[in-house]
């Protein structure tokens, strides 16, 4: 099995990379951070013995993803699974961001996902099974003030992997949409899930357990991937309520839990999530 | 002068054994995460043991290429000041998580502070060791009982509890110390786990959160302060002979499992030498 991970120096990215070493399957990872990429690339020889390849590209400069086709164009690699990981998010009310990190969240969630994607496809072998992954988040489910160029992001990577699960069902390739809630992947996140208190820590997913289960889920052609019972249950109870609802009480929610934040932590402007 | 060095050397255990062992006249060099905490501890202590000779170095030592840069820092250190020598090695620094959650190498983070980066730092620091005839103190715990390392899982990537991974690490220092023994004991070094007992100190509150922390701000309030177990290490450094046994509490040798065996240990310092990309034979012929 050859995979290509996106965003492979993040938490997720690194688990989702160990829990592939695991396997013995050969990857390809790709990363923004030089350093992190060598880190894991070592890290992932030295645990498994993997065979790994690693090159830096910054999604979304289209010049640079170039780069990177041309570097796996000229290994001949096919790969037969691609996870999606890579991903900004950017905490705050909508008018207190820079427009361009507004737009960058924009850029590399969505611009730099379907630029990679189409053309690993491209790539695929025609009869072979493809496993493609797509990290969306549990904020794709519902509108969501004071992240909503983010959560907004995210459900377009539900939507386009719900569609493209159809369109491609008929060529061998499945299609998976992963809904985490938060995950301790950074100081900052582990921050985040603690000034959220109960509720914070009740919708956390353990970053192990998302990685063993978005590979056992692709495939076995799981169409969507919510971990947590707690998180599928407010999934569905926010399927239930309109829409107008329940971004009212996530601004709630969220507005006290940012205060609290603000007042105890200056937080980070990004994460990877 | 003799020179130990000391890793979490700005808070808890490793302050206050820095702060000790200060006052008994060792030069002491400390590791902290924190410039500005660094330079907060060494004030602290010089304001206890205005004499001392205290350098600090500032590494992230969950991140396997900060301890080889501070290393080779602490090892330019030993060889301008210290006569290429060092006497004691006392690896502390430690955490505790109540996710999984892993470093730059994607290894967990408990297993890569608790225990690689020790080995790591121990590797780099062998000859300076060697030549010193010098000790080796692990912060260990009595939690390292009940407990067998995972060798097909030790990164608990299957069902992680913060616990038994904490257990493990636990384990891992007393199986290292072991190693160490078996390995160098016939050239002079001794090694040693400690276990501090039930420490007021802030680990299970740093980057933990949810029951962790909760179950950890009941607990330490039944600790003692960390000047308790500071005497341990006090007793291990200076102690002629050198004593003989693996595992101290109180000044005093403590029975361990019997996971801790010549086996496992071997088998564990191989597959550390692996995740951490050295061989400790070769560290040697470098020299």
């Amino acid at each position: 099995m050859n995979v290509l991970i996106t965003g492979a120096c993040g938490g997720l990215g690194r688990a989702l990379a160990m829990e592939c070493g695991k396997r013995n399957w050969r990857l390809f990872l790709t990363d923004i951070n030089e350093n992190g990429l060598h880190s894991i690339q070592r890290g992932l020889e030295r645990s498994f013995g993997a065979c790994v390849a690693a090159k830096t590209c910054d999604l979304t400069d289209e010049h640079s993803v170039d780069e990177l086709l041309a570097a796996v164009d000229a290994q001949g690699i096919c790969f037969d699974m691609l996870l999606n990981v890579a991903g900004l998010d950017c905490e705050g009310a909508f008018l207190t961001r820079k427009s361009s990190d507004l737009v960058r969240i924009v850029s590399l969630n969505n611009e730099a996902t379907l630029r990679i994607t189409h053309a690993i496809l491209k790539r695929r072998k025609a009869d072979k099974a493809f496993s493609l992954v797509f990290i969306s988040s549990l904020a794709s489910m519902y509108p969501m003030p004071l992240k909503a160029t983010y959560a907004a992001s995210k459900r377009f990577l539900l939507d386009l992997a719900l569609a493209l699960r159809l369109e491609l069902k008929g060529q061998n390739v499945r299609v998976l949409a992963v809904c985490p809630g938060g995950m301790p992947t950074t100081p900052e996140a582990l921050r985040g899930i603690e000034a959220q208190g109960f509720w914070g820590s009740a919708t956390t997913n353990p970053l192990e357990t998302v990685a063993r289960r978005t590979i056992d889920g692709v495939l076995r052609g799981k169409s969507v991937y919510i971990p947590g019972g707690l998180n599928r249950a407010l999934a569905f109870v926010g399927g239930l309520l309109p829409r107008r609802w329940v971004a009212a009480a996530i601004y709630n929610r969220w507005s006290r839990a940012q205060k609290h934040w603000l007042k105890n932590d200056a937080p980070a402007d990004t994460f990877a999530a | 002068m003799k020179t130990i060095l000391i890793t979490g050397a700005t808070s808890g255990i490793g302050l206050a054994s820095a702060r000790l062992l200060a006052k008994d006249g060792y030069r002491i060099i400390g590791i902290g995460r924190d410039a500005a905490k660094c330079e907060t501890a060494k004030q602290s202590i010089l304001s206890d043991a205005p004499s001392a000779d205290i350098a600090y170095f500032t590494a992230d030592q969950l991140q396997q290429r900060e301890v080889n840069r501070v290393s080779a820092e602490i090892a330019d250190f030993l060889d301008a000041e210290c006569g290429g020598e060092l006497f004691a090695l006392v690896s502390n620094a430690g955490c505790v998580r109540s996710w999984y959650t892993t470093t730059e190498e994607g290894y967990e983070q408990q297993f890569a502070l608790n225990h690689l980066s020790g080995f790591l730092l121990a590797y780099h620091m062998l000859p300076y060791l060697l030549r010193a005839k010098g000790r080796v103190l692990i912060t260990g715990s009595e939690s390292h009982k009940h407990m067998k390392i995972r060798w097909d899982d030790v990164m608990f990537q299957r069902g992680y509890h913060p616990l038994l991974a904490y257990k493990q690490s636990k384990l891992c220092n007393l199986l290292f110390a072991k190693a160490l023994n078996d390995r160098y004991g016939w050239q002079g070094l001794h090694a040693y786990a400690v276990d501090p007992g039930l420490v007021k100190t802030e680990i299970g509150c740093k980057s933990t959160g949810g029951i962790v922390k909760f179950v950890w701000e009941h607990r330490k309030r039944h600790g003692v302060s960390p000047d308790v177990p500071a005497e341990t290490y006090a007793y291990l450094c200076a102690a002629e002979p050198a004593p003989e046994e693996l595992y101290y509490h109180l000044c005093k040798k403590q029975t361990y499992s019997a996971e801790v065996n010549w086996e496992n240990a071997a088998r564990l310092f191989h597959l550390s030498e692996r995740l951490c990309g050295v061989r400790y034979d070769e560290r040697m012929q470098k020299q």
